[in-house]
This record gives structure tokens, C-alpha cells and sequence, in this order.
């Protein structure tokens, strides 16, 4: 499988570089907007587009204005409560997918979770806020009045989806031999699930945690439409802030969440990497089955 | 020993494992299929008062002719431009790169490469977008740039143009184009394209008859992320587009979050809906036929080449 440069094919070089420009310039092009807002957030100036001069003056603003780290904190804590459902709810359907492919329970969950993952956010928005209204205002379930319980709720789905696609490519690549050897000599169900399987499944369950945190975190329209005014999250309170005008500020907090989401990154790539390639997350996030 | 136990252990062990699917399944029912059916309910109501969001007593199409209407057919049409131009700028960007990935680039840097396509997309798609903003905006460093380059004398500005939110839609869903696409190129044996150039096929030939064939799966999947959620996105069109960038999005979400007309807006969700729908079954159509001509002209010349051969 030698790709290297043979005689007889002149003009070969000079695709291959037209191609790595390309892939740099695609690059660049997907970088350059996270370079500007990482540049901005050190604007010292009041408006975020005008720059004024350099200085950590937006830094210690943001961290000091109360609606911004309240906003940021409703987002955490959302994402915390999505991904714990998430990897709860994907685990155990990612592992009865793969074990039973065939079932009728599993083919109505899978066409269902990969409805999920291709409806626009906008429609799962527009369902969800009636659907929570009638279910906190008209059956008194108070529990959906609140802010936390609608968000955490709303971004478990999709967020379902993905760890239950994660957990179900690492489940299909593991012979099953362990758990029945586990099963002969007489271990009950549950023992096994702790001592085997989980194990096995324990690095596409992290990644899937921390995809679904991610994915929590960002998310802006569904949250638009399920969130209850005090609780705010980020995204949608970001949102409103380009109606309202940009301040350095928002650069500054997007700035250090960047820098967590990628720590998150790297987490994930690290244990991906050592589970033994990076193609299941990318099949399972991208959706390609 | 095994064969005598495995019977009846086995089913013992297949029922809690398909069980174990029913949580998740009861979460999805719950949480997705009820309020989207919901939505379609509501659609066929009206909205009955000013206090009022919906009422289903009376039972009607009105609110779909109401959404089909003068200025939503307008804000229906140019989103689907949008959606159309921006599926195929991210196809003609990320195809080319995707190849570059996964065959040009060496299997040891292919993974920090990976690494930065997936750093934007874990980065506030929102955040992103404004950065456009400041780019593009009047008082933004490429206008400065721009005039001190003595390009042009008066502040440049693209912000709030068609344009602008095409740049913004193509930038977002890039990446959902370029994971597919790799990872339908990734598994091409790297020997069938050997095998075609050995064979006496220009790089071209190749690409057109062995490498994109293969990769059909890949683009099939990679324009459904892009056009899906593109078609539903109204942030993009919203910051980059302002009120010249009306999506079919921002027009739903109105319904909902200003005029609180729940039927309206569900109908129009649904319009959108079915709009997706027929869109993606017309080109997959297309698609189909296209590759059924293909077949039948490449069986022709090569049953022309080859007499006899079963071809």
C-alpha cells in the first residue's frame, strides 16, 4: 500500500499539494471565529466588535457579574443531571441493543433514538414546551415547572441517543464469551453486569458522559423554548445578549469554557485512544451506522 | 457440559437484556414521541382568544392554509435555498477534505487532525457564530484590515446579508459533512484504488467509478446531518442575518414565544417537517436514478468489452 510518488504520473505532486492547502485552508476556516472570540475576550473595550486595547479587564468582570455565572451554573448543573441520565438510560439500552439486535423492543428503540438524533432542534423544542406546560400547569406535576428538571429533561434525549450508539459499537466489538463464561460458573446477573460487562463498556461510557455534558452545555434552541425565566442557561442568556448588544464579557466566559470543554476533550480522546481507536465516538456521533 | 446448560440459561439471560432497552424506550416515548404528537394535535386546532394558546374543540385545516400564506411561503422558500446552497458548499468543502484526511494525511497525524475538525464542533455553535459576527461586522478587524489595505475606503460590511448566513449555516454544519465522509473514506481499501490505477484508470476515472461509489453511504449520511438541522436552525440566521436572514425557524419560534398561538406554530413545525421530508426523498430519489443509469451504461460498456462475460 505504498502511496508515494511513482514516475509516469506527473501532476500527482501538485494535487496532493492542492489538497494539503486545501485541508489547511479548511482549517483555518473552522478556527477562525474561536481565534477571534479567544483574541476579543482580552478587548479592554465596552463593546465586543470595537477593539479598544488589550487587558484581562473582561476576565474579572464576567466573573464578577452575577447574571453570567448564574447562567453558566444553570448550564453546568443541567448537564450534569442530562449526561447521568443519558449514560444510565444508554448504557442499558446499548448493551441490550447489541446482545439483541434482533428483538422488536430493540429495532422500535433504535429507529426511534436515530429519529431523535435527525429531528431539527427546533421542532423538539416547539413539542417539549407545550408538552411540560401540560404536564406542570394541567396534571399539577410541579415537578416540570421547574427550570433544572425541563432542561435536564430536554437534553437527555439526543444526549440518550448518543450513548446509547457509543455504548452499542463498543458492545458489538466484544465477544460475548466472558459474560457467559461468567454466567456458567454460576455468577448472578447483576455481579456479572459489575464485574464484566461494565468494565468492558466503562471508556465508550465515559465518553458518552462527557459528550452528553458537552452537548448539554451548548445547546441554545431547545433551551430557548423549554427554559423558565430565573433560570436561564448560557447559551440561551448569550442569545439574548446579541439582541441586547455584545459585551467582551461573553467573550471572556466562552474563553474559559472553551478551555474546559476542551480539558473535556482531551479526557475523551485519551481514553477513546487507549480503548483502541477513534472511529466508534466519530460513528456514533456523526450517526453513520 | 455447556451444551446441556446453555438452553435454558440463555433465555434466562435474553430477558433482562431486552428489558433493559425499556427504560430508554419509555424515556423517548415519553419525551419525544408524545410531545411531537402533541404537536401535530395542536396543529389542527386554533387559537381561541388572546389569553389563549390552542383549543382542539373545533377540528380543522385552517391553521396549515394560514401557515402556507404570502410571507411564509417567502420565509419556506429562502429557507430552503439557504438549506440547499448550504448543504452543497459544506459537500463541495468537506469532500475534498474528508479525502485529504483520510488518504493523504499520514495515519499518525489523521488523529490530531480528527482532534481539530472536533474542537469547533464542541465549541458554542452560538459563540462561534457571533466570532463571525465580529469578523464581518463594520467596525471588525477584516473591515480594518481591509481599508488599510486600501481595498476599499468606506467600513465593509456583509453582516445582515444572505450572504452573511450562508457563511454562518456552511461554517456550523461543516464538520456534521466531514465525519461521515472520512469515516466512509477511511474504510475504502486503499487496494481497490491501486487495483483501478493498475488497471489503467486516470485519477479522475478512479475517483468517479471507485472512490465516491464507495463512499455513497458516507455523503448519503453527511448531507441528512448538514440539511436536517440547517433547515431547522434559526441562531445562525438570526445573529449573522438579521431581519433580511428570516428562517422558517425564527417564524415558528415567534408562535411560540411572542404571539402564543400554539396551533399556528405547530402547524408550521409541521409544515417544516414535511418540507425536510419530501426534500431528502426527492434527492434520494434523484440519487437512485442517477446510479441506476450509471450502472446500466458502465454493464453496456463493459458487455461491449467483454462479449459473454456476465457482466
Amino acid at each position: 500500500m505504498t502511496r508515494g510518488w511513482r514516475p509516469g504520473m506527473s501532476g500527482r505532486p501538485m494535487a496532493d499539494r492542492a489538497l494539503n492547502v486545501w485541508g489547511l485552508l479548511v482549517i483555518a476556516f473552522l478556527f477562525t471565529p474561536i481565534a477571534v472570540i479567544v483574541v476579543y475576550s482580552f478587548n479592554s473595550g465596552r463593546l465586543l466588535a470595537s477593539w479598544e486595547g488589550f487587558g484581562f479587564d473582561a476576565y474579572a468582570a464576567a466573573l464578577s457579574n452575577a447574571d453570567i455565572v448564574s447562567a453558566v451554573s444553570v448550564s453546568v448543573r443541567a448537564a450534569a443531571g442530562a449526561a447521568l441520565i443519558a449514560v444510565v438510560l444508554g448504557t442499558l439500552c446499548g448493551y441490550a441493543l447489541a446482545r439483541h439486535p434482533g428483538g422488536r423492543i430493540g429495532r422500535l428503540v433504535t429507529a426511534l433514538l436515530a429519529l431523535v438524533l435527525v429531528t431539527p432542534e427546533i421542532v423538539s423544542g416547539v413539542a417539549l414546551l407545550p408538552w411540560f406546560v401540560s404536564l406542570g400547569v394541567d396534571q399539577e406535576l410541579s415537578l416540570f415547572n421547574s427550570g433544572w428538571v425541563r432542561l435536564v429533561v430536554a437534553h437527555s434525549l439526543f444526549a440518550t441517543a448518543v450513548v446509547t450508539f457509543l455504548v452499542r459499537a463498543r458492545m458489538q466489538g466484544m465477544d460475548s464469551s466472558l459474560e457467559e463464561a461468567a454466567a456458567d460458573l454460576y455468577t448472578p446477573p447483576l455481579r456479572r453486569f459489575r464485574l464484566i460487562t461494565l468494565p468492558i463498556l466503562m471508556p465508550s461510557v465515559l465518553a458518552g458522559a462527557l459528550m452528553a455534558f458537552t452537548l448539554s452545555l451548548d445547546n441554545t434552541i431547545i433551551s430557548a423554548f423549554v427554559q423558565v425565566s430565573g433560570s436561564t442557561p448560557w447559551p440561551v442568556y448569550v442569545f439574548s445578549a446579541v439582541r441586547a448588544g455584545l459585551r467582551p464579557e461573553l467573550a471572556a466566559m466562552s474563553a474559559v469554557m472553551l478551555l474546559l470543554t476542551l480539558a473535556a476533550l482531551a479526557v475523551v480522546a485519551l481514553v477513546l485512544r487507549r480503548a483502541g481507536g477513534s472511529k466508534d465516538a466519530v460513528n456514533a456521533l456523526s450517526g453513520v451506522r | 457440559m455447556t451444551s446441556a446448560h446453555r438452553g435454558p440459561r440463555t433465555a434466562w439471560r435474553a430477558a433482562p437484556a431486552g428489558l433493559l432497552a425499556t427504560p430508554a424506550l419509555a424515556w423517548i416515548a415519553l419525551f419525544f414521541v408524545a410531545p411531537v404528537g402533541l404537536v401535530f394535535w395542536y396543529s389542527l386546532g386554533r387559537k381561541p382568544g388572546l389569553y389563549q394558546t390552542h383549543a382542539n374543540d373545533v377540528l380543522t385545516l385552517d391553521r396549515y392554509r394560514e401557515a402556507l400564506g404570502d410571507t411564509f411561503m417567502t420565509s419556506f422558500a429562502g429557507t430552503l435555498r439557504i438549506g440547499l446552497a448550504g448543504t452543497a458548499l459544506c459537500l463541495a468543502i468537506g469532500l475534498p477534505f474528508a479525502y485529504w484526511l483520510a488518504v493523504k494525511v499520514r495515519p499518525h497525524r489523521r488523529f490530531v487532525v480528527l482532534a481539530l475538525v472536533l474542537v469547533p464542533f464542541w465549541t458554542n455553535f452560538l459563540i462561534r457564530t457571533i466570532g463571525w459576527q465580529v469578523v464581518l461586522s463594520p467596525e471588525g478587524f477584516a473591515s480594518r484590515a481591509l481599508q488599510s489595505l486600501g481595498v476599499t475606503d468606506a467600513p465593509f460590511s456583509m453582516l445582515f446579508t444572505r450572504g452573511a448566513v450562508l457563511l454562518g449555516v456552511v461554517y456550523n454544519y461543516l464538520p456534521m459533512m466531514i465525519l461521515p465522509l472520512y469515516v466512509a473514506l477511511d474504510r475504502i481499501d486503499g487496494s481497490l484504488r491501486e487495483a483501478s490505477k493498475d488497471l489503467g484508470a486516470n485519477r479522475w476515472r478512479t475517483m468517479a467509478q471507485v472512490t465516491l461509489p464507495l463512499a455513497r453511504p458516507g455523503i448519503a449520511a453527511g448531507l441528512l446531518l448538514v440539511f436536517i438541522p440547517l433547515m431547522g436552525d434559526y441562531v445562525t440566521a438570526a445573529v449573522l442575518g438579521g431581519a433580511r436572514g428570516t428562517m422558517v425557524g425564527q417564524l415558528v419560534a415567534s408562535q411560540f414565544q411572542q404571539a402564543q398561538n400554539w396551533a399556528l406554530g405547530s402547524a408550521m413545525a409541521v409544515v417544516l417537517i414535511l418540507v425536510i421530508a419530501v426534500t431528502i426523498l426527492a434527492t434520494a430519489l434523484a440519487g437512485a436514478v442517477c446510479t441506476w443509469l450509471l450502472t446500466r451504461r458502465r454493464r453496456s460498456e463493459l458487455a461491449g468489452l467483454a462479449e459473454g462475460s456476465p457482466a
